[in-house]
């Protein structure tokens, strides 16, 4: 069923509508192994919701989402299976507040996984030294700071071992200061071959970590192509209204 | 003449005899208590459910025990249910006091379900659990948290509305100082009694919730 040799994440015509507002239409995308693929573009273009349909946190009304080469439908049991496949990482970390760091990582091993505890953290440690956390273990998420949040949100998503994985714009919620502690986590990640799906206005990153990146506009995608063309020369002139309006006027290196 | 008309003396010498009055007091606050946030719990989650038939059948219960006073349970429930079942008096008061706690447990554990941030209902999905783990394990106690407050101000309340099981003959505060006030004819002096019980009760109650709350407060400190 599971092709080793099909996309991570393969969309087909997917269209989702919130009431009479259309905010997907007809999207086809691919991420293969290992590719690094950043969404960018305006609020409201859909980047998220694109992101947050794969994993189903949004219902979907047409098209198909193959994950592995396998199609996924709506249902319940099979979804709660794909979750494990897909790391998901929010915009606004959303950790466990009532769970310690290592908690929070643990416990889709423990709960999902049934993974025994001494074992599951001795994971979470792994995984918490490999985000620079380890010495946080032991405290809750409210002693943490944004970005430190978010790191243990990374490694809380891949202590299940996913397939992909999503970020959803995971800096827009921190004082600019710690943005770079985050996207250092995240380049490291992308350099040790994870697939990864990044929705971000983080265009340093986009420019240097991705292998391709994605331009949506109004629900649909606009535009694709590498990181150097994207940004050197695009083909849309949205595209290009938009990089304008994002990128300071002295970055044209 | 003495400057008021009663022997407030009285009171100390009195005061004891009301202490196993003062123990079915609290027995039936406890257990109605108990019933009282498992029905809750069951139809909070009724409530919040996607199942029509579910949501329907607690937005009923809570709409009949929350229109209805609780004397009125409370007699339906001893008097009422005779032609079917006779239920002695303190199990009648125990299950009018849970039903009754039951329907406004609901609202105050649907309330604080709903105040928990729908991200974190996402962010357990995403790691795959199901829909009820993640309820069980991550909402639930964090709205349980959330809930201590009004749940600590519903228990005393339930401790003080379980006097209307004096009406059925529950050897409770209440009654015991109705039948020490006829008996003496102190009625002040013995209504005393029982009010400084009741302060006494809820005083500790009062204290014991704040504890609780306190102690939850861990993963909050920042």
């Amino acid at each position: 069923m599971s092709d080793p040799d099909a996309p991570i994440v393969r969309i087909e015509g997917l269209c989702k509508w919130y009431g009479e507002l259309e905010v997907l239409k007809n999207i086809d995308l691919e991420v293969k192994r290992g590719e690094v693929v950043v969404v960018i573009g305006a609020s409201g273009s859909g980047k998220s919701t694109l992101l947050r349909c794969i994993n189903f946190l949004e219902k979907t009304q047409k098209g198909k989402i193959y994950i592995s080469g396998k199609r996924i439908k709506h249902n319940e049991k099979e979804l709660n299976k794909t979750r494990q496949e897909l790391g998901m990482v929010f915009q606004h970390f959303n950790l466990f507040p009532h769970m310690t760091v290592a908690g929070n990582v643990m416990e889709g091993l423990v709960q999902v996984k049934k993974m025994p505890k001494d074992k599951a953290r001795k994971k979470a440690e792994v995984l918490l030294e490999r985000v620079g956390l380890l010495e946080k273990a032991d405290v809750y998420p409210a002693m943490l700071s944004g970005g430190q949040k978010q790191r243990v949100a990374i490694a809380r998503a891949l202590a299940m071992e996913p397939k992909v994985m999503l970020f959803d714009e995971p800096t827009s919620a921190l004082d600019p200061e710690l943005v770079g502690e985050v996207l250092t986590v995240m380049t490291k990640l992308a350099k040790e071959g994870m697939t990864m799906l990044v929705v971000t206005h983080e265009m340093w990153f986009a420019k240097e970590v991705a292998d391709r990146v994605i331009f949506m506009d109004d629900g649909i995608i606009l535009e694709e192509a590498t990181p150097e063309k994207m940004f050197s020369a695009p083909e849309n002139e949205r595209t290009l209204a938009f990089l304008k309006q994002i990128l300071p006027p002295s970055s044209e290196e | 003449m003495d400057i008021i008309p009663w022997d407030l003396s009285i009171i100390p010498q009195k005061f004891f005899l009301f202490a196993s009055a003062a123990t079915y007091t609290l027995q039936i606050t406890f257990f109605g208590i108990l019933m009282g946030l498992l029905i809750g719990l069951v139809v909070a989650l009724g409530r919040l459910s996607e199942k029509k038939f579910l949501s329907s059948i607690s937005r009923a219960y809570i709409f009949l025990i929350r229109g209805t006073p609780l004397l009125v349970q409370l007699f339906i429930v001893y008097y009422g249910l005779t032609s079917i079942v006779t239920i002695d008096p303190i199990p009648s008061a125990v299950i009018a006091l849970g039903v009754h706690n039951g329907a406004y447990i609901a609202e105050i554990f649907r309330g604080s379900i709903q105040s928990i941030h729908y991200g974190q209902m996402e962010a357990a999905r995403s790691i795959g659990m199901t829909h009820a783990k993640a309820m069980r394990r991550i909402i639930l106690p964090q709205a349980f948290k959330r809930a201590v407050p009004s749940l600590g101000n519903q228990l005393i309340i339930a401790l003080k509305d379980s006097s209307l099981a004096s009406t059925i003959a529950v050897p409770e505060l209440m009654l015991k100082g109705r039948q020490m006030g006829s008996s003496t004819f102190m009625y002040m002096e013995m209504f005393i009694i029982v009010g400084i019980w009741y302060l006494i009760m809820t005083s500790v109650l009062s204290f014991v919730m704040h504890r609780i709350e306190e102690r939850l407060k861990v993963s909050d400190r920042d």
